[in-house]
């Protein structure tokens, strides 16, 4: 019967382990591990109280963001957003503190602007910012308010209240009932009066009416003086005629310009060569005109902006890292070298070339043929360089690489944990047919910011006893100078 | 002699022993360590080790996350409804079992299945003298026989912790979801806002220092044991005891530490 090695039980077991591991990481760590995505935005409140890192930061209730940072600059708090990479926050967007739910968790509402020609990019500011309502602030306003009312009402109460109080409303209230009483009579009684005021009044309209029908007259008169009137504008108009003639005979100052031939003559020159430079500026000569006449032109700039803002993009997202890493192999007492160099064009995406110094050289295998008998010799240069070159790609936690390995063609799988302070590390590489794969199992343990600590465990499942655990530390930097000479040769689209 | 001062006296002989003992564990813990990084690791050893303490605890280890977790989400169930928080209830299993649970009732199960016997394997050979017969044949026992099981339960008492805590959150999201019909989306999105990773990952170097605590321990009282079958019994008993005690304590403080 067929049965399966401890080794390879374990490695299941492993391998499933894992994978429980990394699915609860990548449903519970959301919160700022891994790559940062998006970008970052500054806030100034000036009260942040109750609000926390990885808060919420919502527009209409949908969550866009998480709290980066909170800190204090200048006596107020600044609060860094990461905003989702889809998300464009016009420049007039205000913030506000808001709480949420019965334990009054605070989160960000952003109210989106009006003003969507300018966006805020990486870095930007929030200007508008909405005075949270401080609760306590709130209160002693509260406070002031009832203060006020206590004030009135204890007034009112000590005009009203006890037997003197009772008596002076009965007062008011018997006072305002004898008025209306009175009122009533006033009115009963006086209703014939009434009835000759109105009477009054229509015989009034009356003699009006008859007022206007007698002055038909004088209201004739009044349109004759009217008349008169107007003849007098006719007089002003005819002496501005006077002035024009005189101006047509150029007298005075205006009237020389219109005279002078000179004058004229330089006008027109002045007009005649406006108009040379508008006919050209419509022709397309000259700069301008292209700028303004030639499509292609305003294209090419386009092009140019465009291309230039990408290769700026480029640029900055495009970094270099240098490393070096010494392996000790506990077993044979030796060391393996690594130099390599990481090219990382885009935040998930990375080349590396690189040489490694391996203590058993490097391995060259030669096939004779003599007479039908093939004989292989396996020769081994210890002073023999190997080769690495490999593209990788980064999944939030998960970085799948491939290519050459020690100038053999193979993968590597690395797990980032701890905010990319630790990496679990797996490759697999030299798939011969006449020997195991070389298999290699690494932890690796960022100590200081450039200093790292890594063990494992070096092509464990070997069948020529080269298995050996092994203790290493690496140097790894980001190279600025190394980047600006790679960016400086132009990137094409 | 009066009798308090023969009670005085057995008081610190008691006392001595206790912390003579808890010497002789950390020597042997550094004579692990040393052979450790001495090659040649034999690594067909390690493996055994590592599928005695980790295959074959999976069963058990499930079967306790899964019924811990599912007894959690009844009983917090119960205490929530008081304040119409249903809907914690998820959040609780999942920090309890990673933070807490997962961890200790792991160790827990695998002393008693695989400390016990480490201590009754190692104690056998030694009464039987096999290892003395290692010694003579020049091969260090620290090195063949403890080195393998310290590293295996290193190594394995985590990802037996991750298994624990997978099946216990299932066993909640079950209970919770099926029986007590909780909303199963606002379930899960309690257990992902409220835990973090740093709760899963001390968790996990929580139950790497109790796989060394087990395994140290029942490899040492196995070592040491004296007179034949019935102090293999006594042995035996002694490692489960102080295995299961040293872990519960060493959980607190390293429960103070972390988090």
């Amino acid at each position: 019967m067929f049965s399966i090695s401890s080794e390879a039980k374990v490695g299941i077991f492993v391998l499933i382990g894992l994978i429980i591991l990394a699915y609860m990481s990548f449903q519970v760590g959301q919160r700022g591990f891994g790559l940062k995505k998006g970008y970052s935005v500054d806030v100034f409140f000036n009260n942040v109280a109750g609000l926390e890192r990885d808060a919420s930061v919502q527009i209409a209730g949908v969550e866009i963001g998480r709290v980066e940072s909170i800190a204090l600059k200048d006596g107020k708090a600044l609060v860094t957003l990461r905003i989702g990479k889809d998300i464009k926050l016009a420049r007039d967007v205000k913030a506000a503190i808001k709480t949420h739910g019965i334990l009054g968790d605070k989160y960000i509402e952003l109210v989106p602007g009006k003003d969507e020609e300018i966006y805020i990019h990486e870095g930007g500011r929030i200007i508008n910012v909405e005075s949270q309502a401080d609760l306590d602030r709130l209160l002693n306003q509260l406070a002031f308010i009832a203060d006020d009312i206590k004030k009135v009402t204890g007034a009112l109460s000590s005009v009203l209240a006890g037997d003197e109080g009772e008596a002076s409303i009965k007062d008011i209230l018997e006072n305002s009932r004898q008025l209306t009483r009175n009122l009533n009579t006033v009115v009963k009684s006086n209703e014939a009066t009434l009835r000759a005021v109105l009477e009054n009044t229509r015989q009034l309209t009356e003699n009006l009416n008859n007022v206007v029908t007698k002055n038909d007259e004088k209201m004739a008169q009044t349109i004759e003086n009217l008349r008169g009137a107007s003849e007098q504008m006719e007089k002003t108009f005819a002496s501005l005629n006077d002035i024009t003639e005189s101006i047509k005979k150029g007298e005075g100052t205006a009237g020389r310009l219109i005279k002078d031939k000179d004058m004229a003559v330089k006008l027109d020159q002045a007009i005649d060569s406006l108009r040379d430079v508008t006919d050209k500026i419509n022709q397309g000569k000259g700069t301008i005109g292209k700028l303004i006449n030639d499509e292609e032109t305003v294209n090419n700039l386009n092009e140019g902006l465009t291309g230039l803002s990408r290769y700026i993009n480029k640029a900055e997202q495009f970094r270099t890292f240098l490393s070096y890493r010494g392996e000790y192999l506990f077993d044979s007492s030796e060391a393996k070298n690594y130099l390599d160099i990481k090219i990382q064009p885009k935040q998930d995406k990375f080349y590396i070339v690189g040489l490694v110094s391996d203590p058993q050289g490097k391995k060259t295998i030669r096939d004779t043929t003599v007479a039908g008998v093939t004989t292989r010799t396996e020769e081994w240069d210890r002073d023999g360089l190997l080769f690495n070159a490999q593209i990788g790609k980064r999944y939030k936690d998960i970085v799948i690489r491939g290519g050459l390995l020690e100038s053999t063609g193979g993968v590597g799988l690395d797990y980032f944990a701890l905010n990319d302070k630790l990496k679990f590390t797996f490759e697999a590489f030299d798939f011969s047919a006449d020997e195991k794969t070389h298999l290699k199992a690494a932890a690796e343990y960022q100590l200081f910011k450039h200093l790292y600590l890594s063990f494992g465990w070096d092509d464990f499942i070997s069948d020529k006893g080269q298995e050996s655990p092994y203790a290493g530390i690496s140097i790894r930097f980001e190279d600025d100078d190394l980047k600006y000479l790679l960016t400086t040769t132009p990137i094409p689209k | 002699m009066n009798r308090a001062a023969v009670a005085i006296d057995q008081l610190g002989r008691t006392v001595l022993e206790y912390v003579e003992e808890m010497g002789k564990i950390a020597l042997l813990f550094l004579s692990v360590l040393r052979w450790m990084f001495q090659p040649p690791l034999k690594s067909h050893l390690i493996f055994k080790q590592m599928e005695f303490v980790g295959n074959k605890s999976i069963f058990v280890v499930v079967l306790t996350g899964a019924f811990t977790g599912m007894v959690m989400a009844l009983q917090g169930y119960y205490g929530f409804k008081m304040f119409s928080a249903e809907s914690m209830v998820g959040s609780v299993v999942a920090l309890g079992m990673t933070r807490e649970l997962g961890p200790v009732l792991t160790s827990l199960m695998v002393t008693a299945r695989a400390g016990s016997a480490m201590a009754a394997e190692l104690g056998t050979m030694r009464v039987t003298e096999q290892i003395d017969a290692l010694s003579v044949m020049a091969a260090n026992p620290v090195k063949h026989l403890i080195v393998p099981r310290v590293i295996a339960g290193v190594l394995m008492l985590p990802l037996l912790t991750v298994v624990s805590d997978f099946m216990g959150i299932l066993g909640g999201y079950f209970v919770g979801v099926h029986l007590l019909h909780i909303n199963s989306g606002i379930f899960v999105k309690n257990i992902t806002t409220i835990v973090d990773l740093d709760d899963l990952y001390n968790g996990l170097v929580k139950a790497a220092v109790f796989g060394l605590i087990l395994s140290l321990i029942g490899c040492y009282k196995g070592f040491n044991t004296r007179g034949g079958a019935e102090g293999v019994g006594k042995a035996t008993t002694e490692a489960v005891v102080l295995s299961s005690i040293t872990i519960l304590i060493s959980d607190y403080f390293l429960t103070a530490i972390m988090f």
